[in-house]
């Protein structure tokens, strides 16, 4: 039995068609997972390293030079590190600048109880 | 007053204890008044006198006992031995009243312990902290319901169009509705199971209202929230071109900083675009692609919702931003075609969440566009300038890869000579150091010979 060549092309096209819809909905199925954005990136907020750096700074300037208003300071920098912080960033980082600064301002009210003295 | 001591008249027989003389002294002291002493003038002088003769004879016998005395320290008072000595002058009396020294005593305060209000900086400082920490509590609740607002009234558009919304890629399987908090101002949400892309990010960055400083500059320097909407398209979905519409103040920076619109893109006028709103700047590779996309619904929407749509950025070359070193990349970059898409919260920072809700009509513009860019087909004309634009950044790629690469050659080279003029130095066979200096000068002279080049005729 010869089947007409037109009716064969045309249940090719119905096969070809149905394989793009077959793919086009198993696309539709396909789960890409997320990429989170590369640390260090153009969109990636420098502002909590900065600070978190700065607060170690003021952390030795209070405990080796013993001023006071460095160790405040330090202490409102670690604040400031953690509020800008990312959820991604470990928080043991962000522990251990509290502890330097919270340690630096008991340090030197230990070694000097008066009260502080502002820089200026 | 004159004190006259009389003595024991009647030398009555003293009992020897300690308080004797203070009984002597109670009985017989006598106060002459001025009166008495006007009855008795010359008495009082006599007996003054006897006294003063008393005294006189005490002294003299004192001073006889200072004879005694003074023979033993006449030497200090020797004007030879000692120069500018003068011998009546008493040493007591020497020193006038004005040249004592005036003793300043310093101040000393009442008593060393301080009190509380003396600790007035560490006050203030505590205060300090406890405003931060407060004005962080209430920034992060803000931003958490501005997020929460964003995503319940998107829901619906979003798992119309995705069969997952919201997934984290933490768990195998897929999770669904997950607002992802990268920080306490920037949360994030992946949708994917869609045809023609291989995933949607919605980026909500809001500002750092968790942050006094930032909230503070943000009331001298007004800010908007903003939401970023990158989509990752699939391969060969999207034909070759680059598109860019972007307001005129982010345009140029744009321009400067993204590696694919800065080599494909040129800045095009928008006038022939009747109903387009004049703060918009039109960055275009490919004309025919941007007439297809700026029809008149986009024009419609980007009229009514002007300075809503930062900006609108499809290419099919997407690489990201220049890197900040200036070492120019020895490896052609990792492209991809994206559609990234950038609106402005209303409200300039002061946004509620009822402003979110209102966003819903952009995120319809996204799938709107998408639909488009995926069914646009370019023409044989405008793919071939495409082509031909993608071919000359890759040579131009490689030939500063390859200018770099002769350079690190260049360097090698020397680097490899110094080494062998070191070695022949340090050899001690003076034949062997001759031949390498003859073969060196040989190289130099051929170096220097000018290149005359054989022409055959």
């Amino acid at each position: 039995m010869r089947v007409n060549q037109q009716v064969l092309n045309s249940l090719d096209d119905l096969v070809h068609i149905g394989k793009k819809r077959w793919t086009k909905l198993a696309k539709m199925l396909d789960r890409f997972l997320y990429k989170p954005p590369q640390p260090g990136g153009p969109s990636d907020d420098p502002t909590p390293d900065y600070m978190n750096l700065l607060g170690m700074i003021f952390s030795m300037c209070g405990l080796m030079m013993k001023l006071k208003w460095c160790a405040w300071a330090a202490v409102y920098c670690s604040f400031i590190s953690f509020a800008n912080s990312r959820t991604s960033e470990d928080t043991k980082q962000m522990l251990s600048s509290f502890m330097l600064s919270i340690s630096a301002v008991v340090m030197s009210y230990l070694q000097n109880p008066q009260p502080m003295t502002p820089p200026w | 007053i004159t004190v006259v001591k009389s003595g024991n008249p009647h030398d009555a027989d003293i009992e020897d204890n300690d308080f004797a003389e203070f009984e002597d002294f109670e009985d017989g002291v006598e106060v002459l008044e001025d009166e008495d002493r006007a009855e008795f003038p010359d008495d009082v002088e006599v007996q003054q006198q006897k006294e003063g003769g008393a005294e006189g004879e005490d002294d003299e016998e004192t001073t006889i006992e200072n004879e005694d005395d003074d023979d033993e320290f006449e030497h200090f008072t020797d004007e030879d031995e000692f120069i500018g000595f003068d011998k009546g002058q008493s040493p007591s009396s020497g020193k006038s009243k004005d040249k004592l020294p005036n003793l300043k005593m310093t101040e000393v305060p009442g008593h060393l312990r301080t009190n509380w209000d003396s600790f007035y900086m560490e006050i203030l400082m505590l205060a300090g902290l406890a405003v931060y920490f407060l004005n962080f509590i209430h920034g992060k609740n803000k931003n958490h319901k501005l997020a929460q607002a964003w995503l319940q009234s998107n829901r619906d558009l979003l798992e119309s169009n995705f069969h997952i919304v919201g997934d984290d890629g933490s768990t195998k399987e897929a999770q669904a509705g997950t607002l992802m908090k990268e920080s306490e101002n920037v949360y994030a949400l992946w949708c994917s199971g869609r045809s023609a892309l291989e995933g949607m990010l919605v980026e909500l960055r809001l500002l750092k209202r968790q942050d006094l400083i930032s909230t503070m500059t943000n009331m001298f320097k007004p800010a908007s929230d903003q939401i970023l909407v990158t989509i990752d398209l699939d391969k060969n979905v999207m034909d070759k071109f680059v598109f860019a519409i972007a307001m005129k103040r982010s345009c140029a920076k744009l321009h400067k900083e993204m590696i694919d619109l800065s080599q494909f893109t040129e800045k095009k006028n928008l006038d022939k675009y009747s109903d387009m709103p004049s703060s918009y700047q039109l960055l275009s590779e490919v004309g025919e692609a941007s007439n297809a996309l700026l029809d008149k619904k986009v024009c419609q929407v980007l009229t009514k919702f002007e300075g809503q749509v930062e900006f609108m950025h499809f290419s099919d070359q997407f690489c990201g931003a220049k890197s900040q070193d200036e070492s120019q990349a020895t490896k052609m970059p990792e492209v991809k075609p994206v559609m990234i898409f950038c609106f402005n919260v209303p409200g300039k920072g002061k946004s509620k969440p009822t402003d979110m809700e209102q966003m819903k009509p952009l995120l319809q513009l996204v799938f709107y566009c998408l639909e488009k860019v995926s069914r646009l087909q370019l023409g044989k004309e405008a793919r071939n300038k495409s082509e031909k634009n993608r071919k000359k950044a890759e040579e131009q790629f490689l030939k500063a890869a390859h200018s770099q690469l002769q350079e690190a050659a260049q360097l090698r080279r020397e680097e490899k000579r110094r080494n062998e003029k070191e070695r022949i130095m340090n050899e001690e066979d003076p034949d062997k150091t001759r031949k390498w200096e003859e073969r060196e000068s040989r190289r130099e002279m051929k170096r220097k010979q000018p290149k005359m080049k054989m022409m055959k005729i």
